[in-house]
């Protein structure tokens, strides 16, 4: 099929969504989006490795891929943009499933900020490594000033010799190579740059092993962030130091930040929007986006905790986060904003 | 006393100079001011970074590329010379900003023009004695260059803020009407002009025409089959790379890859790196491709689009033979070329209804921020807000600081859409100068170094199609192969690491 890899993501993510969401929402996962929907939608729809994973797609490859799947009968349009998987699909994307390739280490939720800039470093340091055991002279294949600053710093802040880090560094990237497949081992190591070799592009590396480049990108995603999520769980590698000072990022908007910082401060919502010349709904929308994301928030000052359970009790029982069917099915004593608010506290339910 | 020679070999550990070098360097000392057109890769950093050791104060060197300023610090630094810095919009280390008080301590102080809005850095500057004031790429400064930036309109002005020291421009190619525009704006006075011929005797030129695009398809396919390489392939889209790169490939040219600047910086650095260290033989790319592309032995270049005018058409055939070995350029044209450059030059003008509506916008508030928010909004491309950027800044529109009131923008509009037109004539005769030239029937080498206000001496034995020419000398002899050499990335890692 064309579009071949994007479309298997592409039924993955419409799967999930169920036909609750339009293309634009799938669109705003994958390139990231920080808004308070994007945000908690894929922590709703389970989608959130796939948060900020694919940052330069462009809306017309998503429509494209889309096109592609509809052509082939696996999926069909409901209302506002949104499709779901027909029983074709279904059973084509269980298919796709067990076969090819799936990202299973991706976590877009916690690196889509942190992986550029570790790869950065990584690869500068390979790089230079390389060279230096080889006496050679090279160009760095960053140029970001920053990155190389801090590779600098390192390599002098070093007790050990040249000779050993690369060992060290070369023993930490065998072993965690090998735990992954084959193929993702050689999209890596392909990707490297070294006084022999300057790094292949994803583009050269599907060509060269004859995959389609989305598929590529995500191999090389999916080993890159499987070695910072075993460089955390390991904090005397060289890998763990290559993430150091880079910030894991608060996953709310700006602007629920300060009505976050406000809330710490005991400020109630009214007093909130009256400093902050906001509307009393946009405040809300904050408190959503904020106990959806931050695991010790509590909601109880704001919802009584019988209705809280009420609501979640409805909400299981009619299999929908839909607001009005919730709201209809408990009566007129909740309000909508308690329904998101219990809704994005529970976040993944069943 | 050390003659120039000895400490050429002292600090540079060059025997003798280059063609041109020693006499710009003579004039700097005497105190003259400097216009220096050098060829590309003749040697041009040599003549600032030589006086340098000469002179009293700091060499301040203003550059708008930021790659090519990194790499000469580098070098510097390679070299023992410690005393080197460079200030580029995305150094903001703390270190940077602690050196600004010992500015004075730095021999070469290399800056972006952008940098120079940073009132710190300005002040800083101005209580450094700097004793030579060089700028680099000086054909920048001029609207009617082909690469204008108009952050370089301030240089005449900053210079005469720092004491009006000795001023060294350098560029490589400029026709008259630019190199009036660089004395004028820098003030150049007095001025001792060192101008290098712009003919490369080396590459030979030939443009062929095609009846229509599928025959120039092919023709192209033929030519990267036959003509030996590294070549450099230029067109006027990205689309337009990315799809002859992968027709290539499926021609069975392995080595070609793409490059424009819609690529994430990375993979254009990779792509360049590979080409520059052999492991390309072919490039795809856009005009934005070269600039800082120091290759020796590129042998040809192929124009699949023709460039909106003669500089860059110069420009870029320039980066062949830079070994001085013989290379060859070659010009495909069909009839419709002129018209489909023509719209894509003019589509970086900003049109009609967006002039019209960003000027409504100024009744709302006029500081830089909020035209910045206009032109966002009435969807202008890059190019198109730094053309209108300077215009509303000659125009004094940012320093009101209030709205303007409906007259003023009235008017505004009036000379705005006067200026576009303008440039709109300009752009269209350019394009019909390069348009005349690919039609000429005589001397095609002639007519290019006439376009520069020179003179043609010698004409070499292979010229151009006009004057005949053999393409034997310039086909692939020997078939090489590349095979991959992968095996395996547990090969692979352990040969990175021992
Ligand atoms: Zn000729």
């Amino acid at each position: 099929m064309k579009d071949g890899y994007a479309a298997f993501l592409l039924s993955f993510c419409l799967h999930r969504f169920n036909g609750e969401r339009s293309l634009a929402a799938v669109y705003h996962l994958f390139s990231g989006k920080k808004s308070a929907q994007t945000l908690q939608d894929s922590k709703w729809f389970q989608l959130a490795p796939f948060f900020g994973v694919w940052k330069d797609i462009t809306f017309s490859e998503i429509e494209a891929a889309a096109q592609s799947l509809f052509e082939n009968g696996l999926i069909v349009p409901v209302q506002n943009r949104a499709y779901i998987l027909t029983e074709k699909g279904k059973r084509w994307l269980d298919e796709q499933l067990q076969r090819t390739f799936f990202p299973t280490h991706l976590n877009g939720w916690r690196y889509h900020d942190l992986e550029k800039w570790f790869w950065y470093r990584l690869s500068l340091l390979v790089q230079t490594l390389s060279n230096l055991l080889h006496h050679t002279s090279f160009e760095p294949i960053h140029r970001h000033e920053k990155t190389l600053m801090w590779v600098k710093r390192y390599l002098l802040s070093q007790r050990r010799t040249v000779r050993t880090l690369a060992e060290t560094l070369y023993g930490e990237l065998y072993r965690l190579l090998d735990d992954v497949s084959e193929e993702e081992a050689t999209v890596f190591t392909l990707r490297l740059t070294s006084y022999a070799r300057i790094g292949w592009t994803n583009e050269q590396i599907a060509s060269y092993l004859q995959k389609d480049r989305v598929c590529v990108q995500f191999q090389f995603q999916n080993v890159l962030h499987y070695m910072m999520a075993s460089a955390e769980a390991d904090r005397s590698s060289i890998l763990y130091e290559l993430m150091h000072g880079l910030s894991l990022p608060i996953p709310l908007t700006l602007s629920a930040q300060k009505t976050y910082e406000w809330l710490l401060r005991g400020k109630p919502l009214g007093e909130i929007a009256r400093l902050r010349r906001l509307k009393r709904s946009t405040i809300e929308d904050h408190v959503v986006e904020i106990a959806a994301n931050i695991p010790q928030f509590s909601i109880a000052p704001f919802v009584h905790e019988k209705k809280a359970a009420k609501i979640i009790e409805t909400a299981r029982k009619l299999k929908t986060r839909k607001l009005k069917r919730i709201r209809d099915a408990i009566g007129d004593d909740v309000s909508y904003f308690e329904i998101r608010l219990v809704l994005a506290k529970e976040g993944e339910m069943w | 006393m050390v003659t120039l020679t000895q400490l050429l070999q002292k600090k540079f550990g060059y025997s003798s100079f280059r063609k041109g070098q020693q006499e710009i360097i003579e004039d700097l000392l005497r105190g003259y001011d400097v216009l220096a057109m050098l060829p590309t890769g003749g040697g041009k950093s040599l003549c600032y970074q030589l006086p340098a050791y000469l002179l009293p104060g700091s060499v301040l060197i203003i550059s708008p590329l930021v790659s090519l300023m990194e790499d000469q610090v580098r070098q510097l630094r390679e070299r023992g010379e410690k005393r080197a810095i460079a200030f580029n919009s995305f150094l903001e280390t703390r270190e940077k900003w602690r050196a600004l008080e010992q500015l004075d301590q730095f021999r070469f102080i290399y800056v972006s023009p952008e940098m120079l809005q940073s009132e710190r850095l300005l002040i800083a500057l101005t209580n450094t004695p700097i004793s030579l004031f060089v700028v680099d790429e000086a054909h920048c400064i001029s609207q009617w260059g082909y690469d204008f930036r108009p952050d370089f309109l301030k240089l005449g002005e900053i210079r005469r803020q720092l004491g009006s020291p000795p001023c060294l421009a350098l560029t490589a190619t400029a026709p008259p009407e630019v190199m009036n525009d660089i004395i004028d704006i820098l003030q150049l006075s007095p001025l001792r002009c060192h101008i290098h011929s712009v003919d490369r005797p080396n590459i030979a030129i030939k443009v062929e025409k095609l009846s229509s695009l599928s025959e120039k398809v092919d023709r192209l396919l033929d030519y990267v089959k036959r003509l030996q390489g590294p070549g450099i392939i230029y067109f006027s889209s990205r689309q337009w790379t990315e799809t002859m790169a992968r027709q290539l490939q499926q021609e069975g040219i392995e080595r070609v890859a793409y490059y424009h600047a819609g690529m994430d910086a990375e993979q254009r650095m990779l792509v360049q790196q590979q080409f520059l260290r052999g492991q390309l033989d072919i490039v795809c790319c856009t005009a934005a491709f070269g600039m800082g592309v120091n290759k020796e032995n590129i042998r040809f270049v192929l124009h699949f689009h023709m460039p909106g005018q003669m500089e860059a058409y110069l420009q870029e055939i320039g980066r062949a033979g830079r070994d001085g070995e013989k290379s060859i350029a070659i010009l495909l044209y069909t009839n419709g070329d002129d018209g489909m450059i023509q719209s894509l030059m003019e589509a970086e003008l900003p049109d009609d209804a967006q002039v019209k509506q960003l000027c409504e916008n100024l009744l709302y508030g006029a500081s830089r921020d909020d035209v910045e928010q206009y032109m966002d909004m009435c969807l202008f491309t890059d190019v198109q807000k730094r053309i209108f950027t300077y215009f509303l800044e000659k125009e004094g529109v940012f320093s009101s600081n209030r709205p303007l009131a409906k007259q003023e923008i009235d008017r505004l509009y009036g000379k705005v859409t006067k200026n576009i037109e303008l440039r709109r004539q300009w752009k269209r005769k350019k394009l019909k100068e390069m348009e005349k030239w690919i039609f000429r029937r005589s001397c095609r080498r002639e007519a290019i170094v006439q376009a520069f206000g020179q003179t043609l001496t010698d004409k070499p034995e292979q010229c151009c199609d006009c004057c005949g020419l053999s393409l034997d000398g310039y086909l692939r002899t020997n078939e090489e192969k590349h095979p991959t050499r992968f095996l395996g990335w547990r090969v692979e890692l352990q040969r990175i690491f021992f």
